[in-house]
Protein backbone atom coordinates (compact mmCIF):
# COMPACT_ATOMS: atom_id res chain seq x y z
CA UNK A 1 0.00 0.00 0.00
CA UNK A 2 2.74 2.42 0.99
CA UNK A 3 4.68 1.76 -2.15
CA UNK A 4 1.66 2.57 -4.26
CA UNK A 5 1.18 5.86 -2.47
CA UNK A 6 4.81 6.76 -3.03
CA UNK A 7 4.50 5.98 -6.72
CA UNK A 8 1.32 8.08 -6.99
CA UNK A 9 3.09 10.96 -5.29
CA UNK A 10 6.03 10.65 -7.67
CA UNK A 11 3.72 10.56 -10.66
CA UNK A 12 1.90 13.60 -9.33
CA UNK A 13 5.16 15.49 -8.99
CA UNK A 14 6.14 14.53 -12.54
CA UNK A 15 2.81 15.73 -13.97
CA UNK A 16 2.91 18.96 -11.98
CA UNK A 17 6.19 19.91 -13.63
CA UNK A 18 5.09 21.51 -16.88
CA UNK A 19 8.43 21.33 -18.63
CA UNK A 20 8.66 17.59 -18.06
CA UNK A 21 5.19 17.17 -19.55
CA UNK A 22 6.42 19.03 -22.61
CA UNK A 23 9.36 16.62 -22.61
CA UNK A 24 7.09 13.57 -22.44
CA UNK A 25 5.08 15.00 -25.32
CA UNK A 26 8.19 15.56 -27.44
CA UNK A 27 9.57 12.07 -26.75
CA UNK A 28 6.19 10.53 -27.59
CA UNK A 29 6.13 12.49 -30.82
CA UNK A 30 9.59 11.23 -31.78
CA UNK A 31 8.64 7.63 -31.00
CA UNK A 32 5.48 7.93 -33.10
CA UNK A 33 7.46 9.50 -35.96
CA UNK A 34 9.95 6.63 -35.82
CA UNK A 35 7.24 3.96 -35.74
CA UNK A 36 5.12 5.48 -38.49
CA UNK A 37 7.94 6.89 -40.63
CA UNK A 38 6.78 5.20 -43.87
CA UNK A 39 3.31 6.74 -43.46
CA UNK A 40 4.47 10.20 -42.44
CA UNK A 41 7.32 10.69 -44.92
CA UNK A 42 5.96 11.77 -48.32
CA UNK A 43 8.98 10.38 -50.23
CA UNK A 44 11.48 7.55 -50.03
CA UNK A 45 14.33 8.98 -47.90
CA UNK A 46 17.04 7.71 -50.23
CA UNK A 47 15.27 8.11 -53.59
CA UNK A 48 17.11 10.59 -55.79
CA UNK A 49 15.18 12.96 -58.06
CA UNK A 50 17.32 14.79 -60.59
CA UNK A 51 14.45 17.12 -61.48
CA UNK A 52 14.33 18.42 -57.91
CA UNK A 53 17.91 19.35 -56.98
CA UNK A 54 18.56 21.78 -54.11
CA UNK A 55 14.96 23.06 -54.02
CA UNK A 56 14.15 25.46 -51.16
CA UNK A 57 11.30 24.55 -48.78
CA UNK A 58 7.91 24.51 -50.55
CA UNK A 59 4.53 22.77 -50.09
CA UNK A 60 5.85 19.78 -52.11
CA UNK A 61 9.06 19.60 -50.11
CA UNK A 62 8.43 21.19 -46.69
CA UNK A 63 12.13 21.16 -45.81
CA UNK A 64 13.51 21.42 -49.35
CA UNK A 65 15.71 18.90 -51.17
CA UNK A 66 19.43 18.18 -51.21
CA UNK A 67 21.99 18.06 -54.01
CA UNK A 68 20.75 14.61 -55.08
CA UNK A 69 17.11 15.67 -55.08
CA UNK A 70 16.26 13.74 -51.90
CA UNK A 71 13.42 15.12 -49.80
CA UNK A 72 14.88 16.50 -46.54
CA UNK A 73 11.62 16.16 -44.61
CA UNK A 74 11.42 12.44 -45.40
CA UNK A 75 15.08 12.02 -44.43
CA UNK A 76 14.56 13.86 -41.14
CA UNK A 77 11.48 11.73 -40.33
CA UNK A 78 13.38 8.50 -40.99
CA UNK A 79 16.28 9.94 -38.99
CA UNK A 80 14.20 9.58 -35.79
CA UNK A 81 14.63 5.82 -36.14
CA UNK A 82 18.41 6.04 -36.14
CA UNK A 83 18.53 8.57 -33.30
CA UNK A 84 16.33 6.40 -31.06
CA UNK A 85 18.03 3.17 -32.07
CA UNK A 86 21.51 4.52 -31.40
CA UNK A 87 20.49 6.32 -28.22
CA UNK A 88 18.74 3.31 -26.70
CA UNK A 89 21.44 0.87 -27.80
CA UNK A 90 24.26 3.02 -26.40
CA UNK A 91 22.51 3.61 -23.08
CA UNK A 92 21.65 -0.11 -22.79
CA UNK A 93 25.21 -1.24 -23.55
CA UNK A 94 26.77 1.27 -21.19
CA UNK A 95 24.27 0.36 -18.52
CA UNK A 96 25.12 -3.32 -18.79
CA UNK A 97 28.86 -2.70 -18.83
CA UNK A 98 29.04 0.26 -16.45
CA UNK A 99 26.37 -0.81 -13.99
CA UNK A 100 27.81 -4.30 -13.77
CA UNK A 101 31.35 -3.11 -13.09
CA UNK A 102 30.14 -0.32 -10.80
CA UNK A 103 28.07 -2.81 -8.84
CA UNK A 104 31.00 -5.15 -8.39
CA UNK A 105 33.26 -2.25 -7.45
CA UNK A 106 30.77 -1.04 -4.87
CA UNK A 107 29.81 -4.38 -3.36
CA UNK A 108 33.11 -6.21 -3.32
CA UNK A 109 35.04 -3.05 -2.34
CA UNK A 110 38.67 -3.35 -1.38
CA UNK A 111 41.12 -4.58 -3.97
CA UNK A 112 38.89 -5.43 -6.95
CA UNK A 113 36.74 -2.34 -6.35
CA UNK A 114 39.61 0.10 -6.24
CA UNK A 115 41.20 -1.52 -9.28
CA UNK A 116 37.98 -1.07 -11.29
CA UNK A 117 37.65 2.52 -10.14
CA UNK A 118 41.24 3.37 -11.12
CA UNK A 119 40.48 2.07 -14.62
CA UNK A 120 37.30 4.19 -14.64
CA UNK A 121 39.34 7.27 -13.66
CA UNK A 122 41.69 6.61 -16.56
CA UNK A 123 38.92 6.08 -19.10
CA UNK A 124 37.15 9.21 -17.89
CA UNK A 125 40.23 11.37 -18.28
CA UNK A 126 40.15 10.70 -22.02
CA UNK A 127 37.37 12.89 -23.51
CA UNK A 128 34.54 10.48 -24.45
CA UNK A 129 34.11 11.94 -27.90
CA UNK A 130 37.84 11.74 -28.62
CA UNK A 131 38.07 8.11 -27.47
CA UNK A 132 34.91 7.16 -29.38
CA UNK A 133 36.33 8.84 -32.47
CA UNK A 134 39.60 6.91 -32.19
CA UNK A 135 37.84 3.56 -31.61
CA UNK A 136 35.37 4.15 -34.47
CA UNK A 137 38.33 4.97 -36.72
CA UNK A 138 40.20 1.82 -35.69
CA UNK A 139 37.14 -0.35 -36.31
CA UNK A 140 36.32 1.26 -39.64
CA UNK A 141 33.07 3.20 -39.18
CA UNK A 142 29.43 2.24 -39.68
CA UNK A 143 26.35 2.19 -37.45
CA UNK A 144 27.24 -0.82 -35.31
CA UNK A 145 30.78 0.43 -34.85
CA UNK A 146 29.38 3.81 -33.80
CA UNK A 147 27.27 2.21 -31.07
CA UNK A 148 30.16 0.08 -29.81
CA UNK A 149 32.65 2.96 -29.92
CA UNK A 150 30.49 5.35 -27.88
CA UNK A 151 29.60 2.64 -25.36
CA UNK A 152 33.19 1.52 -24.84
CA UNK A 153 34.26 5.15 -24.43
CA UNK A 154 31.43 6.23 -22.14
CA UNK A 155 30.60 3.51 -19.60
CA UNK A 156 32.78 5.07 -16.91
CA UNK A 157 30.20 7.54 -15.65
CA UNK A 158 27.61 4.78 -15.19
CA UNK A 159 30.12 2.71 -13.23
CA UNK A 160 30.93 5.66 -10.98
CA UNK A 161 27.26 6.43 -10.39
CA UNK A 162 26.25 2.86 -9.59
CA UNK A 163 29.25 2.32 -7.31
CA UNK A 164 28.45 5.47 -5.36
CA UNK A 165 24.83 4.40 -4.99
CA UNK A 166 25.77 0.88 -3.86
CA UNK A 167 28.21 2.27 -1.29
CA UNK A 168 25.46 4.59 -0.02
CA UNK A 169 22.72 1.96 0.20
CA UNK A 170 25.09 -0.66 1.66
CA UNK A 171 25.40 1.30 4.89
CA UNK A 172 21.67 1.25 5.68
CA UNK A 173 20.47 -0.68 8.69
CA UNK A 174 18.18 -2.95 6.70
CA UNK A 175 21.17 -4.34 4.82
CA UNK A 176 22.92 -4.96 8.09
CA UNK A 177 19.73 -6.60 9.40
CA UNK A 178 19.50 -8.81 6.32
CA UNK A 179 23.08 -9.85 6.82
CA UNK A 180 22.50 -10.47 10.52
CA UNK A 181 19.69 -12.92 9.83
CA UNK A 182 22.03 -14.76 7.52
CA UNK A 183 20.98 -13.64 4.02
CA UNK A 184 23.38 -14.66 1.29
CA UNK A 185 25.29 -12.17 -0.88
CA UNK A 186 23.15 -12.75 -3.94
CA UNK A 187 19.97 -12.30 -1.94
CA UNK A 188 21.15 -8.96 -0.54
CA UNK A 189 22.30 -7.86 -3.98
CA UNK A 190 19.15 -8.61 -5.92
CA UNK A 191 16.49 -8.18 -3.26
CA UNK A 192 17.85 -5.09 -1.55
CA UNK A 193 20.64 -3.35 -3.40
CA UNK A 194 19.47 -3.49 -7.01
CA UNK A 195 15.93 -2.13 -6.35
CA UNK A 196 17.32 0.68 -4.22
CA UNK A 197 19.87 1.70 -6.81
CA UNK A 198 17.34 1.78 -9.61
CA UNK A 199 16.00 5.34 -9.16
CA UNK A 200 19.20 7.28 -9.85
CA UNK A 201 20.12 4.84 -12.62
CA UNK A 202 16.81 5.46 -14.43
CA UNK A 203 17.23 9.22 -14.09
CA UNK A 204 20.80 9.10 -15.28
CA UNK A 205 19.91 6.87 -18.24
CA UNK A 206 17.28 9.36 -19.38
CA UNK A 207 19.68 12.25 -18.95
CA UNK A 208 22.33 10.27 -20.81
CA UNK A 209 20.14 9.70 -23.90
CA UNK A 210 20.68 13.25 -25.21
CA UNK A 211 24.44 12.92 -24.76
CA UNK A 212 24.43 9.61 -26.66
CA UNK A 213 22.36 11.16 -29.47
CA UNK A 214 24.59 14.24 -29.66
CA UNK A 215 27.79 12.18 -29.72
CA UNK A 216 26.53 9.80 -32.37
CA UNK A 217 25.40 12.72 -34.51
CA UNK A 218 28.80 14.34 -34.05
CA UNK A 219 30.64 11.18 -35.12
CA UNK A 220 28.37 10.78 -38.15
CA UNK A 221 28.98 14.44 -38.94
CA UNK A 222 32.71 13.70 -38.95
CA UNK A 223 32.06 10.83 -41.38
CA UNK A 224 32.62 7.97 -38.93
CA UNK A 225 29.11 6.87 -38.09
CA UNK A 226 26.24 6.22 -40.41
CA UNK A 227 27.44 5.93 -44.00
CA UNK A 228 25.65 7.47 -47.00
CA UNK A 229 22.89 7.28 -48.02
CA UNK A 230 21.63 6.49 -44.46
CA UNK A 231 19.27 9.30 -43.38
CA UNK A 232 20.98 9.85 -40.03
CA UNK A 233 20.75 13.45 -38.75
CA UNK A 234 24.46 14.09 -38.24
CA UNK A 235 25.21 12.66 -41.68
CA UNK A 236 22.55 14.88 -43.32
CA UNK A 237 24.03 17.96 -41.63
CA UNK A 238 27.44 16.91 -42.91
CA UNK A 239 26.00 16.50 -46.45
CA UNK A 240 24.63 20.02 -46.32
CA UNK A 241 27.83 21.56 -45.03
CA UNK A 242 29.25 22.35 -48.45
CA UNK A 243 25.96 23.99 -49.45
CA UNK A 244 25.60 26.10 -46.31
CA UNK A 245 25.84 29.36 -48.30
CA UNK A 246 23.44 28.37 -51.10
CA UNK A 247 21.08 25.79 -49.54
CA UNK A 248 20.81 26.49 -45.80
CA UNK A 249 17.83 24.15 -45.38
CA UNK A 250 19.79 20.89 -45.77
CA UNK A 251 21.78 21.34 -42.55
CA UNK A 252 19.33 23.50 -40.62
CA UNK A 253 16.33 21.14 -40.31
CA UNK A 254 18.10 17.98 -39.12
CA UNK A 255 19.88 20.18 -36.57
CA UNK A 256 16.54 21.41 -35.26
CA UNK A 257 15.40 17.77 -35.09
CA UNK A 258 18.44 16.84 -32.97
CA UNK A 259 17.84 19.80 -30.70
CA UNK A 260 14.15 19.09 -30.16
CA UNK A 261 14.84 15.41 -29.44
CA UNK A 262 17.62 16.06 -26.93
CA UNK A 263 15.58 18.87 -25.38
CA UNK A 264 12.69 16.44 -24.89
CA UNK A 265 14.84 13.83 -23.17
CA UNK A 266 16.49 16.50 -21.00
CA UNK A 267 13.10 17.79 -19.82
CA UNK A 268 11.90 14.26 -19.04
CA UNK A 269 15.14 13.46 -17.21
CA UNK A 270 15.00 16.66 -15.13
CA UNK A 271 11.36 15.96 -14.29
CA UNK A 272 12.09 12.36 -13.31
CA UNK A 273 14.93 13.48 -11.08
CA UNK A 274 12.74 16.00 -9.29
CA UNK A 275 9.92 13.46 -8.98
CA UNK A 276 12.00 10.56 -7.69
CA UNK A 277 14.11 12.60 -5.34
CA UNK A 278 12.57 15.75 -3.86
CA UNK A 279 15.98 16.66 -2.45
CA UNK A 280 17.08 17.67 -5.92
CA UNK A 281 14.18 20.03 -6.41
CA UNK A 282 15.75 23.02 -4.78
CA UNK A 283 19.18 22.33 -6.17
CA UNK A 284 18.64 22.89 -9.86
CA UNK B 1 51.85 23.73 -1.47
CA UNK B 2 54.87 22.87 -3.58
CA UNK B 3 55.01 19.49 -1.89
CA UNK B 4 51.34 18.95 -2.66
CA UNK B 5 51.85 19.75 -6.35
CA UNK B 6 54.85 17.44 -6.56
CA UNK B 7 52.89 14.62 -4.93
CA UNK B 8 49.95 15.11 -7.26
CA UNK B 9 52.27 15.07 -10.28
CA UNK B 10 53.84 11.84 -9.06
CA UNK B 11 50.41 10.21 -8.67
CA UNK B 12 49.77 11.10 -12.32
CA UNK B 13 52.63 8.87 -13.50
CA UNK B 14 50.87 5.49 -13.02
CA UNK B 15 47.62 7.04 -14.30
CA UNK B 16 49.27 8.14 -17.54
CA UNK B 17 50.90 4.72 -17.81
CA UNK B 18 47.49 3.05 -17.52
CA UNK B 19 46.07 5.42 -20.11
CA UNK B 20 48.82 4.49 -22.59
CA UNK B 21 47.81 0.82 -22.19
CA UNK B 22 44.12 1.60 -22.75
CA UNK B 23 44.78 3.77 -25.80
CA UNK B 24 47.26 1.39 -27.39
CA UNK B 25 45.15 -1.71 -27.07
CA UNK B 26 41.91 -0.02 -28.10
CA UNK B 27 43.69 1.29 -31.18
CA UNK B 28 44.88 -2.20 -32.08
CA UNK B 29 41.72 -4.23 -31.46
CA UNK B 30 40.79 -3.82 -35.08
CA UNK B 31 43.75 -6.06 -35.90
CA UNK B 32 45.35 -4.74 -39.02
CA UNK B 33 45.72 -1.03 -39.72
CA UNK B 34 47.55 -1.80 -42.96
CA UNK B 35 44.62 -3.64 -44.47
CA UNK B 36 42.33 -0.77 -43.52
CA UNK B 37 44.85 1.61 -45.04
CA UNK B 38 45.14 -0.14 -48.40
CA UNK B 39 41.73 -1.71 -48.84
CA UNK B 40 41.03 -5.29 -49.93
CA UNK B 41 42.56 -5.31 -53.44
CA UNK B 42 46.24 -5.03 -52.62
CA UNK B 43 48.67 -7.96 -53.10
CA UNK B 44 49.69 -9.87 -49.97
CA UNK B 45 53.40 -9.12 -50.42
CA UNK B 46 52.81 -5.39 -50.34
CA UNK B 47 50.79 -5.66 -47.13
CA UNK B 48 53.43 -7.88 -45.55
CA UNK B 49 56.17 -5.46 -46.55
CA UNK B 50 54.32 -2.50 -45.04
CA UNK B 51 53.60 -4.46 -41.87
CA UNK B 52 57.29 -5.19 -41.40
CA UNK B 53 58.18 -1.57 -42.18
CA UNK B 54 55.77 -0.35 -39.47
CA UNK B 55 56.82 -3.05 -37.02
CA UNK B 56 53.35 -4.61 -37.05
CA UNK B 57 54.67 -8.15 -37.57
CA UNK B 58 55.89 -8.26 -33.96
CA UNK B 59 53.66 -9.40 -31.10
CA UNK B 60 51.35 -6.77 -29.59
CA UNK B 61 53.21 -6.41 -26.28
CA UNK B 62 56.47 -5.83 -28.17
CA UNK B 63 54.80 -3.16 -30.28
CA UNK B 64 53.42 -1.52 -27.12
CA UNK B 65 56.82 -1.60 -25.47
CA UNK B 66 58.40 0.04 -28.49
CA UNK B 67 55.76 2.79 -28.50
CA UNK B 68 56.02 3.34 -24.74
CA UNK B 69 59.79 3.64 -24.79
CA UNK B 70 59.47 6.19 -27.59
CA UNK B 71 56.85 8.14 -25.63
CA UNK B 72 59.10 8.18 -22.57
CA UNK B 73 61.80 9.81 -24.70
CA UNK B 74 59.29 12.44 -25.83
CA UNK B 75 58.92 10.86 -29.27
CA UNK B 76 55.55 9.51 -30.32
CA UNK B 77 56.53 7.81 -33.54
CA UNK B 78 56.08 8.91 -37.12
CA UNK B 79 52.94 9.78 -39.00
CA UNK B 80 52.24 7.28 -41.78
CA UNK B 81 50.47 9.81 -43.92
CA UNK B 82 52.19 13.14 -43.22
CA UNK B 83 55.72 11.69 -43.05
CA UNK B 84 56.62 13.80 -40.04
CA UNK B 85 57.26 13.15 -36.36
CA UNK B 86 54.06 13.03 -34.33
CA UNK B 87 55.65 15.13 -31.58
CA UNK B 88 56.45 17.86 -34.10
CA UNK B 89 52.93 17.73 -35.55
CA UNK B 90 51.39 18.11 -32.11
CA UNK B 91 53.79 20.88 -31.10
CA UNK B 92 52.76 22.90 -34.14
CA UNK B 93 49.08 22.71 -33.16
CA UNK B 94 48.84 22.56 -29.39
CA UNK B 95 48.94 26.35 -28.95
CA UNK B 96 45.96 26.83 -31.26
CA UNK B 97 43.93 24.23 -29.33
CA UNK B 98 44.82 25.68 -25.93
CA UNK B 99 44.03 29.19 -27.15
CA UNK B 100 40.59 28.09 -28.35
CA UNK B 101 39.69 26.14 -25.21
CA UNK B 102 40.91 28.82 -22.80
CA UNK B 103 39.01 31.61 -24.60
CA UNK B 104 35.89 29.41 -24.77
CA UNK B 105 36.14 28.68 -21.05
CA UNK B 106 36.50 32.41 -20.37
CA UNK B 107 33.31 33.07 -22.33
CA UNK B 108 31.55 30.38 -20.31
CA UNK B 109 32.61 31.80 -16.94
CA UNK B 110 32.35 35.50 -17.79
CA UNK B 111 28.72 35.04 -18.81
CA UNK B 112 27.56 32.34 -16.45
CA UNK B 113 28.79 33.68 -13.10
CA UNK B 114 27.00 37.07 -13.28
CA UNK B 115 23.91 35.43 -14.81
CA UNK B 116 23.82 32.80 -12.08
CA UNK B 117 24.20 35.43 -9.34
CA UNK B 118 21.42 37.50 -10.89
CA UNK B 119 19.17 34.41 -11.15
CA UNK B 120 19.72 33.66 -7.49
CA UNK B 121 19.27 37.23 -6.26
CA UNK B 122 16.11 37.75 -8.34
CA UNK B 123 14.77 34.28 -7.66
CA UNK B 124 11.52 33.23 -9.41
CA UNK B 125 11.49 36.40 -11.52
CA UNK B 126 10.81 36.14 -15.26
CA UNK B 127 14.54 36.40 -15.70
CA UNK B 128 15.13 33.37 -13.50
CA UNK B 129 12.51 31.23 -15.26
CA UNK B 130 13.76 32.18 -18.71
CA UNK B 131 17.25 31.33 -17.53
CA UNK B 132 16.15 27.84 -16.49
CA UNK B 133 14.54 27.24 -19.86
CA UNK B 134 17.53 28.47 -21.83
CA UNK B 135 19.88 26.40 -19.70
CA UNK B 136 18.33 23.17 -21.00
CA UNK B 137 17.97 24.70 -24.44
CA UNK B 138 21.70 25.35 -24.82
CA UNK B 139 22.52 21.97 -23.31
CA UNK B 140 20.58 20.30 -26.14
CA UNK B 141 22.51 22.13 -28.85
CA UNK B 142 24.90 20.07 -31.00
CA UNK B 143 28.23 21.93 -31.21
CA UNK B 144 28.76 21.29 -34.89
CA UNK B 145 25.31 22.55 -35.77
CA UNK B 146 25.65 25.67 -33.64
CA UNK B 147 28.93 26.34 -35.43
CA UNK B 148 27.27 25.94 -38.83
CA UNK B 149 24.47 28.32 -37.76
CA UNK B 150 27.04 30.93 -36.74
CA UNK B 151 28.79 30.48 -40.07
CA UNK B 152 25.48 30.80 -41.94
CA UNK B 153 24.17 33.85 -40.08
CA UNK B 154 27.22 35.85 -39.02
CA UNK B 155 29.65 34.76 -41.71
CA UNK B 156 27.64 34.18 -44.88
CA UNK B 157 24.54 36.37 -44.47
CA UNK B 158 25.80 39.34 -42.44
CA UNK B 159 29.50 38.96 -43.29
CA UNK B 160 30.63 40.44 -39.98
CA UNK B 161 33.11 37.81 -38.83
CA UNK B 162 35.60 35.48 -40.52
CA UNK B 163 34.40 31.87 -40.53
CA UNK B 164 37.46 29.77 -41.06
CA UNK B 165 41.04 29.39 -39.98
CA UNK B 166 43.13 31.18 -37.37
CA UNK B 167 44.07 34.83 -38.02
CA UNK B 168 47.23 34.76 -35.95
CA UNK B 169 48.03 35.17 -32.25
CA UNK B 170 45.06 36.28 -30.18
CA UNK B 171 46.46 39.73 -29.35
CA UNK B 172 46.30 40.80 -33.01
CA UNK B 173 43.05 42.17 -34.45
CA UNK B 174 42.79 39.39 -37.05
CA UNK B 175 43.49 36.74 -34.43
CA UNK B 176 40.75 38.10 -32.18
CA UNK B 177 38.22 38.26 -35.01
CA UNK B 178 38.92 34.70 -36.08
CA UNK B 179 38.64 33.21 -32.63
CA UNK B 180 35.28 34.79 -31.73
CA UNK B 181 32.94 32.38 -33.54
CA UNK B 182 34.74 29.12 -32.69
CA UNK B 183 35.14 30.17 -29.04
CA UNK B 184 31.45 31.12 -28.78
CA UNK B 185 30.47 27.80 -30.36
CA UNK B 186 32.51 25.93 -27.78
CA UNK B 187 31.76 28.21 -24.83
CA UNK B 188 28.01 28.83 -25.05
CA UNK B 189 26.52 25.33 -24.54
CA UNK B 190 28.27 24.67 -21.19
CA UNK B 191 27.44 28.23 -20.10
CA UNK B 192 23.90 27.16 -19.29
CA UNK B 193 25.08 24.40 -17.01
CA UNK B 194 27.34 26.74 -15.06
CA UNK B 195 24.66 29.41 -14.74
CA UNK B 196 22.33 26.89 -13.13
CA UNK B 197 25.02 25.66 -10.79
CA UNK B 198 26.06 29.18 -9.71
CA UNK B 199 22.39 29.92 -9.07
CA UNK B 200 21.71 26.86 -6.91
CA UNK B 201 25.00 27.17 -5.10
CA UNK B 202 24.34 30.88 -4.37
CA UNK B 203 20.89 30.03 -3.05
CA UNK B 204 22.37 27.55 -0.63
CA UNK B 205 25.07 29.89 0.61
CA UNK B 206 22.75 32.86 1.01
CA UNK B 207 20.89 31.19 3.90
CA UNK B 208 24.05 30.62 5.91
CA UNK B 209 24.54 32.26 9.26
CA UNK B 210 27.58 34.27 8.25
CA UNK B 211 25.57 35.98 5.52
CA UNK B 212 22.97 37.02 8.09
CA UNK B 213 25.78 38.20 10.37
CA UNK B 214 27.31 40.26 7.58
CA UNK B 215 23.95 41.83 6.76
CA UNK B 216 23.11 42.54 10.36
CA UNK B 217 26.36 44.33 10.99
CA UNK B 218 25.43 46.64 8.12
CA UNK B 219 27.69 45.47 5.33
CA UNK B 220 26.58 46.74 1.93
CA UNK B 221 24.41 44.25 0.02
CA UNK B 222 26.75 44.19 -2.98
CA UNK B 223 29.68 43.32 -0.71
CA UNK B 224 27.60 40.60 0.94
CA UNK B 225 26.71 39.09 -2.44
CA UNK B 226 30.08 39.29 -4.14
CA UNK B 227 32.54 39.05 -1.28
CA UNK B 228 30.82 36.78 1.22
CA UNK B 229 28.39 34.69 -0.81
CA UNK B 230 29.89 34.33 -4.28
CA UNK B 231 33.30 33.33 -3.03
CA UNK B 232 31.82 30.39 -1.14
CA UNK B 233 29.37 29.57 -3.90
CA UNK B 234 32.24 29.13 -6.35
CA UNK B 235 33.55 25.94 -4.74
CA UNK B 236 31.07 23.54 -6.42
CA UNK B 237 31.56 25.52 -9.64
CA UNK B 238 35.23 24.58 -9.59
CA UNK B 239 34.26 20.93 -9.05
CA UNK B 240 31.99 21.05 -12.10
CA UNK B 241 34.74 22.78 -14.04
CA UNK B 242 37.07 19.87 -13.35
CA UNK B 243 34.40 17.37 -14.41
CA UNK B 244 33.53 19.23 -17.61
CA UNK B 245 37.09 19.65 -18.89
CA UNK B 246 37.08 16.41 -20.91
CA UNK B 247 33.89 17.65 -22.61
CA UNK B 248 35.62 20.91 -23.42
CA UNK B 249 38.45 19.15 -25.25
CA UNK B 250 36.00 16.78 -26.95
CA UNK B 251 33.94 19.76 -28.13
CA UNK B 252 37.12 21.42 -29.36
CA UNK B 253 37.67 18.53 -31.78
CA UNK B 254 34.30 19.19 -33.42
CA UNK B 255 34.60 22.97 -33.31
CA UNK B 256 38.05 22.91 -34.88
CA UNK B 257 36.75 20.76 -37.72
CA UNK B 258 33.78 23.04 -38.42
CA UNK B 259 35.86 26.23 -38.41
CA UNK B 260 39.02 24.77 -39.99
CA UNK B 261 40.89 25.82 -36.83
CA UNK B 262 44.48 24.55 -37.14
CA UNK B 263 44.58 22.69 -33.81
CA UNK B 264 45.10 19.14 -32.58
CA UNK B 265 41.40 18.27 -32.91
CA UNK B 266 41.35 18.79 -36.64
CA UNK B 267 44.59 16.87 -37.01
CA UNK B 268 42.98 14.05 -35.01
CA UNK B 269 39.92 13.89 -37.26
CA UNK B 270 42.12 13.87 -40.37
CA UNK B 271 44.36 11.18 -38.87
CA UNK B 272 41.36 9.02 -37.94
CA UNK B 273 39.91 9.18 -41.45
CA UNK B 274 43.33 8.44 -43.00
CA UNK B 275 43.99 5.55 -40.57
CA UNK B 276 47.14 7.29 -39.39
CA UNK B 277 47.18 5.47 -36.06
CA UNK B 278 50.49 6.79 -34.65
CA UNK B 279 49.07 10.33 -34.88
CA UNK B 280 45.74 9.24 -33.36
CA UNK B 281 47.49 7.54 -30.41
CA UNK B 282 49.70 10.57 -29.84
CA UNK B 283 46.88 13.11 -29.85
CA UNK B 284 44.54 11.04 -27.67
CA UNK B 285 47.35 10.62 -25.14
CA UNK B 286 48.16 14.34 -25.30
CA UNK B 287 44.51 15.32 -24.76
CA UNK B 288 44.24 12.94 -21.78
CA UNK B 289 47.37 14.49 -20.24
CA UNK B 290 45.94 17.97 -20.79
CA UNK B 291 42.72 16.91 -19.00
CA UNK B 292 44.72 15.51 -16.07
CA UNK B 293 46.85 18.66 -15.79
CA UNK B 294 43.84 20.97 -15.93
CA UNK B 295 42.14 18.86 -13.25
CA UNK B 296 45.20 19.52 -11.11
CA UNK B 297 44.82 23.24 -11.81
CA UNK B 298 41.16 23.06 -10.78
CA UNK B 299 42.20 21.44 -7.49
CA UNK B 300 44.73 24.19 -6.89
CA UNK B 301 42.00 26.75 -7.55
CA UNK B 302 40.14 25.35 -4.51
CA UNK B 303 42.93 26.58 -2.29
CA UNK B 304 42.69 30.05 -3.80
CA UNK B 305 38.93 30.30 -3.25
CA UNK B 306 38.76 28.53 0.08
CA UNK B 307 41.58 29.45 2.47
CA UNK B 308 40.52 26.61 4.79
CA UNK B 309 41.92 24.17 2.25
CA UNK B 310 45.66 24.25 2.71
CA UNK B 311 46.87 20.96 1.42
CA UNK B 312 49.06 19.28 4.00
Amino acid sequence: MEEKELFAKQLQRLVKNRLSLVGVFIVALIVVAAALAPYIAPYDPIAQDYDALLLPPSPQHPMGTDDLGRDIFSRVVYGTRYALLIGVAVVALELVLGAFLGFIAGYFGKFLGSFIMRVVDMVLSIPTLVLALAIAGALGGGLLVLIIAISVAGWGEFARLVRGQVLYVKEFTYIEAARAIGARDWHIMFKHLVPNCLGPVIVYSTLYMPAAILWSAALSFLGLGAQPPTPEWGAIISDGRSFIASAWWISTFPGIAIMITTLGFNFVGDGLRDALDPKFERQL
Amino acid sequence: MLLYITRRLLILVPVVFGITIIIFFLMHISGDPVRLMYGPNVPKEKILEKRIELGLDKPLYAQYWRWLSQVLKGQMGYSIHLRDSVTRLIKARIVATLELTVVALMFTLVFSIPLGVLSAVKRYSIFDNLGRFFATFWLSMPYFWLGLLFILILGVQLRVLPISGRGGPIWTAAGLQHILLPALTLGLPPMALFTRLVRSSMLEVINEEYIRTARSKGVQESVVIFHHALRNALIPVITLLGLRLPWLFGGAVITETVFAWPGMGRLLVDAVTQRDYPVVQGIVLMLAILVLLSNLLADLAYALVDPRIRYK
